[in-house]
């Protein structure tokens, strides 16, 4: 402890070169990433959300069929309580559809789920999509 | 002859007291540190969806951290390796037993769970706990010396005579501040929550105040333990080698537990700085206060 009398502090110890060393790496880290934040700061859009799908699998589960998605999210805001639809289209009608809603899509980033059908999409025509999302 | 066998029981008793009490602090460390993250609905859900490997990692690195932590502010006084290991491992044993008895008190542990579920939920919760029964034994108690008697643990902290004159151990205490601070909150959903909301005008504002706290919370407020910075040597020579390494020790911690909890998978590098500053808010503070406080 400091404030032992017998004791003096590192402070008054005779900095080596490694603690201006450690020092100097650790400022221009610090102002490395002050100087990106308000980069982006300044360069910030205000585009709201941008989703893209991508199916990346197809399966046969136990009682029905898995659609395995990505959902990305281009802008560079984040959304919340993002809803994705699955429909399987019969000829132009909705012959099934099935619901999932990812907590968070950050922004520019990505995040995988997975929605049931009960039969094989098969030939049928699917579309996965963004059906709405919230602001956190 | 006779004499000198009732002393050596005498003393021996004494020891063994004062082990027990040690025990007894180590526990009561363990509780007190631990009982926010066991009340922390996140956490338990980590217990059976974290990743086993980046479990595995910080079961493991949590090892010599504690022989380290022992070694500078340990159950006893420590004076070789084989000391703070022993003391380490008990620190570590006292807070996996605490984390699953009261976990069990709460029922967050129930005897029809999968085994891999009661492991989880206990060994992510045995680290904070860990370190708590370290810190209990070290700030609650205050009596190690022979003869001592409780209460007047004014001067003899268990802290060693040369304790914080050496750069790197101070730095390692501010990391073991930092880390138990983040254990504290990165669990939660409003950390992600926070940086999601937080514009890059915030954040810039939290990387600031975080380092002016820091500093201010070392050398501005007169808390007990607070370093001098001594006549004639200017205030940036602390703010370099101290509050800045300082800072980045508490970014690089944030970043490990992000990742270890798995907040930062399939996440963008912006949106991973910018949890990354939020949980260095506290973890800055916690980083400051070991300091002061080990």
């Amino acid at each position: 402890m400091t404030k032992l009398t017998d004791n003096r502090s590192s402070e008054a110890d005779n900095p080596g070169w490694i603690e201006w060393a450690t020092g100097l790496v650790s400022a221009g880290l610090v102002i490395a990433m002050i100087t990106w934040v308000t980069w982006e700061a300044l360069t910030a859009e205000t585009k709201p959300p941008e989703f893209s799908i991508s199916v990346t699998n197809r399966e046969m589960v136990e009682g029905g069929y898995r659609v395995t998605f990505d959902i990305a999210n281009r802008s560079a805001q984040t959304a919340s309580a993002v809803v994705v639809r699955g429909e399987i289209l019969d000829g132009g009608n909705v012959a099934e559809d099935a619901e999932v809603t990812f907590d968070y899509v950050p922004a520019q980033s990505q995040a995988r789920g997975a929605i049931f059908f009960s039969r094989d999409p098969g030939q049928a025509e699917m579309r996965v999509r963004p059906v709405g999302y919230t602001t956190p | 002859m006779a004499g000198v066998a009732v002393r050596d029981d005498a003393r021996a008793d004494r020891e063994f007291r004062r082990f027990v009490l040690g025990l007894g602090r180590g526990a009561a460390g363990a509780m007190l540190f631990g009982i926010p993250m066991l009340m922390t609905m996140e956490l338990w859900a980590l217990g059976f969806t974290i990743d086993r490997f980046r479990l595995l990692l910080m079961l493991v690195v949590n090892i010599p951290m504690l022989v380290v932590l022992a070694d500078l502010i340990g159950f006893e006084r420590t004076t070789t390796w084989q000391q703070a290991l022993r003391d380490a491992t008990i620190a570590y044993g006292l807070g996996i037993v605490m984390s699953a008895a009261i976990m069990m008190l709460l029922g967050i542990l129930k005897a029809d769970m999968p085994l891999s579920e009661i492991l989880g939920k206990t060994a992510i919760q045995a680290i904070p706990a860990s370190i708590g029964a370290m810190l209990g034994r070290s700030q609650l108690g205050g009596d190690d010396d022979e003869g001592d008697e409780p209460g007047d643990g004014s001067q003899d902290d268990a802290v060693p005579d040369q304790m914080s004159t050496h750069y790197v151990q101070e730095l390692f205490l501010m990391a073991v501040g930092a880390l138990f601070l983040n254990l504290n909150v990165a669990p939660t959903e409003e950390i992600i929550l926070i940086s999601y909301r937080m514009t890059p005008w915030h954040s810039l504002a939290a990387i600031c105040a975080s380092i002016a706290i820091m500093h201010a919370f070392v050398y501005a407020v007169a808390f007990k333990g607070t370093h001098q910075i001594p006549d004639g040597i200017p205030w940036w020579h602390a703010f370099l080698r101290f509050t800045l390494p300082g800072y980045v020790i508490a970014m690089a911690i944030s970043v490990y537990v992000l990742w270890t909890f798995g907040r930062l998978d399939d996440v963008a590098f912006t949106q991973i700085l910018m949890s990354t500053i939020v949980l260095s808010f506290p973890g800055a503070i916690g980083a400051a206060a070991a300091r002061l406080i080990l």
